[in-house]
């Protein structure tokens, strides 16, 4: 053995990763190598020093100026930690505000008069739709951010988003009527009318 | 079921104060001499103590249970060792003559060390000598060499902590050994 694998020997030697038959190759070139001896000597000592060092003592009011260093609360990090936890479930919380969001901004945004159905019997005014005495709508009507005023026939649903209707006494509406007023109500028309189209196709 | 450290992790997580305070008397000893032998100076050992304890705590929710505690705490604190080693070396050289204060180099300028009554202790010469060998070690062997016979962790450990391969770690126990021997092979 060489004195540069003998080194090399010794640091796996102290590390304790030496197997017995290297041990014993190591002894045998230590015992005809006095540099090689006092170099492990050395190594020994310092490393026996080092761990000898005596443990410096943190000075008494440590432990206190840590607890008191606290913040108050662990609390305002709970909501973060639930988010890094439920990573689905957050992400689809926050797609389900952002479409909420685009929902009611479509629905301020949408302030002009239209209406839809058979627009054949109808007269439009303003913001007024007027269904005249004696007239005969087929189908539904729909009037959204207008005023609906029925004075003949209406063969289906009136349907008045963001508005207001008047029934004259001649009026009359075979289907429903309803009223939409509020964000959250058009959203489940507009969801139940999109399924109604899925189911059947109108 | 799982070591203590990690049980008093989780109910310090719920808000158990007293839990935590059980984690900061198990940890301050081993890593207040840590930080004292890595920055030589007892004003910055107990502000990185400090600081270490304010991050476990910040950071509990994101503590990994499958990984050792202690591999954990010691990672903190000797990052923020050697955060603080490299800066002093940036912010001044403490050789430099200073220019405001005639004849005053950095290391008169740091703050005063005096040794308390509770805490002194008696350092034999050769204990000075290898105390003043660790202080000279840069920074890369000093943290591995001070985990490895300070705290003896083992390779593995030191790998875990730091972030470095075991062979990395291996290499600079060894350099780090040799280093100290050079600096004390005529005086021991």
């Amino acid at each position: 053995m060489k004195c540069n694998a003998a080194v090399a020997s010794i640091h796996e030697y102290l590390d304790g990763d030496l197997t017995r038959e290297e041990i014993s190759r190591l002894q045998q070139h230590l015992q005809g190598c006095p540099a090689c001896s006092s170099r492990l000597d050395t190594l020994e000592k310092t490393n026996a020093l080092f761990q000898a060092l005596p443990a410096e003592a943190p000075p008494s009011y440590l432990s206190d100026r840590i607890m008191k260093s606290l913040p108050k609360t662990r609390r305002p990090a709970a909501w973060t930690s639930w988010v890094r936890r439920h990573p689905a479930v957050s992400a689809a919380a926050i797609f389900m505000v952002v479409m909420l969001s685009s929902f009611v901004a479509m629905w301020n945004q949408d302030k002009e008069l239209s209406v839809s159905g058979d627009l054949d019997h109808v007269i439009i005014e303003g913001n007024k739709v007027i269904v005249p005495a004696g007239q005969h709508v087929e189908g539904d009507l729909t009037v959204v951010n207008g005023i609906a005023e029925i004075d003949g026939e209406v063969e289906g649903d009136l349907t008045v988003i963001d508005g207001s209707y008047t029934l004259a006494s001649t009026a009359h509406i075979a289907g429903e009527v309803k009223e939409i007023d509020r964000a959250v109500d058009w959203i489940w028309y507009k969801v139940s009318s999109w399924f109604g189209t899925l189911a059947y196709g109108t | 079921m799982k070591p203590l450290e990690t049980r008093l992790a989780r109910l310090a997580r719920k808000g158990d104060q007293r839990a935590f305070a059980e984690i900061v008397d198990l940890y301050k000893d081993k890593l207040y001499h840590l930080a004292y032998r890595m920055t030589s100076n007892r004003q910055e050992a107990e502000d990185v103590v400090q600081e270490t304890f304010l991050r476990v705590y910040k950071n509990l929710d994101r503590y990994d249970e499958n990984q050792k505690f202690s591999t954990w705490i010691y990672r903190i604190a000797t990052n923020l060792c050697i955060d603080r080693l490299r800066k002093r070396r940036a912010v001044y050289s403490l050789d430099a003559e200073s220019t405001d204060h005639d004849g005053l180099d950095g290391y008169s300028m740091m703050p005063s060390d005096e040794r308390t009554p509770e805490t002194e202790l008696i350092l034999t010469e050769t204990q000075k000598l290898i105390r003043d060998a660790i202080e000279t070690l840069p920074v890369k062997y000093k943290s591995i060499m001070i985990l490895r016979y300070l705290q003896d962790l083992s390779l593995q450990e030191i790998s875990d902590v730091l972030d470095i391969p075991v062979t990395t770690v291996k290499t600079r126990v060894h350099r780090g050994r040799e280093f100290l021997r050079k600096k004390l092979e005529h005086k021991l």
